[in-house]
């Protein structure tokens, strides 16, 4: 048949359709990431919130990121996810790693043509460092934050300043990149067992 | 994450606030009592902000989670009272210093976003969003969201009991794949409910070039003033400090 | 009004042509059904009034369709809007608010309309519907029936000149059917052009003024209503479709004996909310028979299905199958239910690894016995989720059998089904009877009719009218009992 492929040409604005894909994939991530961090309650535990998060998000994302075909789309699900955290108590430092991670992210993955694996890869890496965020505060001006609480004792914003030495906070920033590229990869192997075959791709 | 969350009933919530108002509220609570800005100065005042998400729970009839909150916040500064007090050592103290002071950080903010969120509808939340002049390329992702956290939950509630009937748990044979097996129908179902919800948005005209209207009054009465004075406090006095 | 030319449309990645060289032309204030078996390629003649196709699923399209001479394919989905109204067939998945009153204002919003408007329009359609008891409410917490009426009341709002429904009555029970029918004739009243594809027929046939019947893409009859309705049965299900005439009786099948043995529940009861959603202190029901159980929406029967599958947190309920008690826990083990959405229970990666997934030994023999029986030999290396739905369907009866269930439950097997495919299902579950107990949720009579040896109704979270076709001592009452239930349900006098 010598029809013509009816979908109309993208413009770079985005559409409704990119819009409602972006707070459907938003509502999936977000529901996985309050699970896990419920599973983690324990807030020593909360170090592996870098970890889990981007790997098991990974699978949501790179469905994702098969939508993706507009500048935007990337930094705006960045964005909300940040929003999120921010609203549901995390501080606003992932508010603000969202905004810069995602415009970040989204020129990677444009630069690779929204199909290029390794980009991909690679965008949803830097993407992922928005989790950091939440754990900025802990470091930021410890002693500032603890001088006001000198009631409690020189012992405990000693020790305070122990638990969350700054030299951990790199390694925390790395996780979550780290487990971000291989939660990337963990999605894109989904994409091939499963989801393709699915048919929802 | 119930689907009452994020949907209060009309009568069952209290001191009605703008959004807006609740926003600043959030802001300043995380940017103070999390983040520990102004210093020494602000110290005083910590703790009547940490208070403040409690006192909202508490006139939106949200006893239970009100009263977990200030027992656990109470909780932990009393734990870590204790702890100082007796000279603890070793790695218990690490344990219930690193536990209690994350805890105490974190509890108010999360508090009060829970406030935000119980006590908002999505109707207002968007109304809010329009006057302060965000665009609809995040408006529209957001309510899209807070429409679809309730599906989201259902589905995988819906999953979790295929799974039992499979005899498919932690525990069980299958234990390495059970991500697998959560995420791969979850995606699924979501993903094809999703189709269907922007086919039915779209057939309705979202994505147009007109500018979208609201049908939800939303506006500041003497609470709301109240709060947002409150909330002015801190600042001046962080202000203050900088100029000085 | 709508007008196609010559219009032939493939989906992306397939190979067969949906809908090849149509010609169809509808006048204003027609009532069109369209009907065919599944995949006859109804949905994509609504999808392409609507403009859905090409602008949301793409493919390759020839040919022009317009629609108040306004050319579909090259106007903006938001442009089309303004004309067309859609209702579809999932009320889950078609509202876009959380609360009924800013889904009634949506469309409008979207339009840009000023407020005063908008409110007046919703007070419009609110008179129109009836529905004031609707309005400010979660829609989470609203039955299938008034997620239904909120969908069309949200198209009402937009005042379309076209509203176009596709499979609209397939998750619905025979009580919202009769609302549904209601705001059709309003609309018909008001000079709407409406256009709906179905499978069941019977709701229709005092609306609709012309029927349109296709098969593989192209339209084999174009009659008016009056012509359609004397079609014989025979000629109807030549084409797939459902009798147009529907029997509501939901009488059992005649068997001769019933199983003798029996299981019993005991204190099927839950609360919900402090409401009393089931309260059924004893239950008697003979051990492998097909039981079905109907009533209307909120009656109780998917707390009833949660309850004997032991899906249920807090059920304290028990049952005694062959003199052992069972309680929730054990229930969990011996039961298995086919969920509406048979996506939810598809796991694996082939259907081989699912069938055998739950199984406590590997049993070569049986496996291959059972999918050869339920046709599913050749697709065992397939992927469960690329199959169709009767075949997903089938690999989860296939995995219930294979992981030695007593009970299986359907829940609404048959929603959405053309006539053959509604036969599968009976044949398929009439073919467990004897092995296992089934039971079958649905508000479908015709499925009911076909494999259900036991009638089982429910209200108010009660049992009020039970039909064994085994005992045959007053047999033509039970069964005059039984169609004026369904009548009931109606809301027919």
């Amino acid at each position: 048949m010598d029809g013509i492929m009816t979908q109309k040409k993208n413009n770079e604005k985005l559409g409704g359709k990119d819009l409602i894909n972006i707070g459907i994939y938003a509502a999936i991530y977000l529901v996985i990431m309050t699970a896990i961090s419920m599973l983690g309650f324990i807030p020593i535990m909360m170090p592996m919130l870098s970890v889990l998060c981007p790997l098991i998000g990974g699978i949501t994302m790179m469905l994702f990121f098969t939508k993706v075909k507009k500048f935007g789309m990337i930094t705006i699900i960045t964005i909300i996810i940040g929003a999120f955290l921010w609203v549901t108590g995390m501080g606003f430092w992932p508010f603000i790693f969202g905004i810069i991670c995602g415009i970040v992210a989204d020129l990677v993955a444009k630069s690779g043509d929204y199909s290029s694996k390794k980009k991909t890869v690679l965008s949803y890496g830097i993407m992922c460092i928005t989790i950091f965020g939440c754990f900025l505060p802990l470091y930021l001006d410890i002693n500032g934050y603890f001088s006001t609480r000198t009631s409690f004792g020189s012992d405990y914003v000693e020790a305070m300043t122990r638990i969350f030495r700054p030299w951990t906070a790199p390694i925390i920033l790395a996780c979550s990149f780290v487990f971000g590229v291989l939660g990337a990869l963990l999605g894109m192997h989904f994409l091939k067992k499963h989801f393709e075959k699915a048919g929802i791709v | 994450m119930e689907s009452a969350v994020y949907n209060p009933g009309k009568l069952d919530r209290g001191l009605i606030m703008d959004p807006r108002t609740k926003l600043a509220l959030l802001i300043t609570v995380t940017t103070f009592a999390l983040g520990g800005a102004g210093g020494r100065r602000c110290g005083m005042l910590v703790p009547v902000l940490c208070m403040v998400p409690f006192l909202l729970l508490l006139t939106a009839k949200r006893f239970k989670t009100a009263i977990i909150g200030i027992v656990l916040f109470w909780g932990s500064s009393m734990l870590l009272a204790f702890a100082n007090a007796h000279d603890l050592r070793g790695l218990i103290y690490y344990i219930i210093l690193g536990s209690c002071g994350v805890l105490g950080r974190f509890l108010p903010c999360i508090m009060m976003g829970r406030y935000l969120m119980e006590s908002t509808t999505v109707s207002e939340f968007t109304a809010a969003m329009k006057k302060l002049h965000v665009s609809d390329n995040f408006i529209i992702p957001l309510s899209v969201m807070f429409r679809f956290f309730p599906t989201v939950v259902d589905e995988a509630d819906s999953i979790s009991c295929a799974m039992k009937m499979r005899g498919i748990n932690i525990g069980g044979r299958h234990a390495s794949k059970i991500i697998e097996y959560r995420m791969v129908p979850l995606m699924t179902c979501c993903v094809n409910i999703g189709e269907e919800l922007s086919a039915a948005a779209l057939t309705r005209g979202l994505g147009g070039e007109v500018k979208r209207t609201n049908i939800c009054r939303i506006g500041f009465h003497l609470q709301d003033y109240a709060a947002l004075l409150l909330c002015l406090v801190p600042w001046v006095l962080l202000i203050v400090d900088v100029v000085r | 009004m709508i007008e196609f030319e010559n219009v032939s449309f493939n989906y992306l990645r397939t190979e067969q042509a949906s809908v090849r060289n149509i010609n169809l032309k509808i006048n204003k204030g027609e009532t069109v059904l369209l009907c065919g078996e599944s995949g006859c390629g109804k949905t994509t003649l609504i999808r392409m009034i609507n403009g859905l196709i090409p602008h949301f699923y793409e493919g390759r399209m020839n040919g022009s369709v317009s629609v108040a001479g306004m050319d579909t394919t090259e106007a903006e989905l938001y442009e089309t809007a303004k004309v067309v109204g859609s209702v579809f067939q999932n009320p889950r998945s078609q509202f876009f608010c959380v609360d009924s009153t800013s889904e009634l204002a949506f469309g409008p919003e979207n339009m840009g309309l000023p407020e005063e408007e908008i409110r007046e329009r919703i007070d419009t359609t609110v008179a129109l519907m009836k529905i004031r008891s609707l309005m400010d409410r979660s829609i989470f917490e609203m039955s299938g029936g008034e997620k239904q009426r909120i969908a069309c009341a949200s198209v009402d709002t937009l005042n379309p000149e076209v509203c176009v429904l596709d499979e609209p009555s397939s998750n619905l029970s025979l009580e919202a059917i009769e609302d549904l029918k209601n705001t059709l004739l309003g609309w018909k009243q008001k000079g709407r052009t409406i256009v709906v594809a179905e499978h069941r027929l019977y709701w229709l046939k005092d609306i609709c003024d012309r029927v349109i019947c296709l098969k593989e893409g192209k339209i084999i009859f174009d009659m008016p209503m009056k012509e359609f309705r004397n079609l014989s049965e025979e000629e109807l299900r030549r084409h797939g479709l459902r009798s147009i005439n529907e029997n509501l009786s939901m009488a059992p099948i005649e068997t001769g004996k019933m199983n003798p043995e029996t299981i019993t529940f005991e204190k099927l009861f839950y609360n919900y909310r402090n409401c009393d959603a089931l309260h059924i202190d004893r239950l008697e029901i003979p051990r492998n028979e097909v039981i079905a159980v109907v009533g209307s929406n909120g009656a109780g029967k998917s707390t009833f299905s949660k309850c004997i599958c032991g899906l249920m947190r807090g059920f304290k309920g028990y049952a005694i199958i062959g003199k052992k008690k069972q309680k929730s826990r054990n229930l969990l083990k011996s039961s298995y239910m086919v969920m509406q959405d048979v996506n939810h229970q598809l796991f694996c990666e082939t259907v081989m690894d699912e069938v055998t997934l739950g199984m406590d030994e590997e049993n070569r023999q049986r496996v291959v016995e059972i999918l050869d029986k339920l046709g599913l030999k050749e697709l065992a290396d397939r992927h469960p989720m690329s199959l169709s739905g009767g075949q997903k369907q089938r690999v989860a009866v296939a995995s219930a059998l294979l992981s030695d269930k007593d009970i299986i439950l359907f829940d609404e097997p048959s929603s959405g089904l053309d006539f053959y495919n509604m036969e599968r299902v009976a044949e398929l579950i009439r073919s467990l009877r004897g092995q296992k107990t089934v039971f079958v949720v649905t508000h479908d009579p015709d499925l009911v009719r076909r494999c259900a040896t036991v009638v089982l109704r429910l209200e108010n979270g009660q049992v009020v009218n039970t039909n064994s076709s085994g005992e045959i001592k007053d047999y033509g009452r039970e069964k005059e009992k039984c169609y004026s239930a369904a009548v009931r349900i109606c809301g027919q006098p």
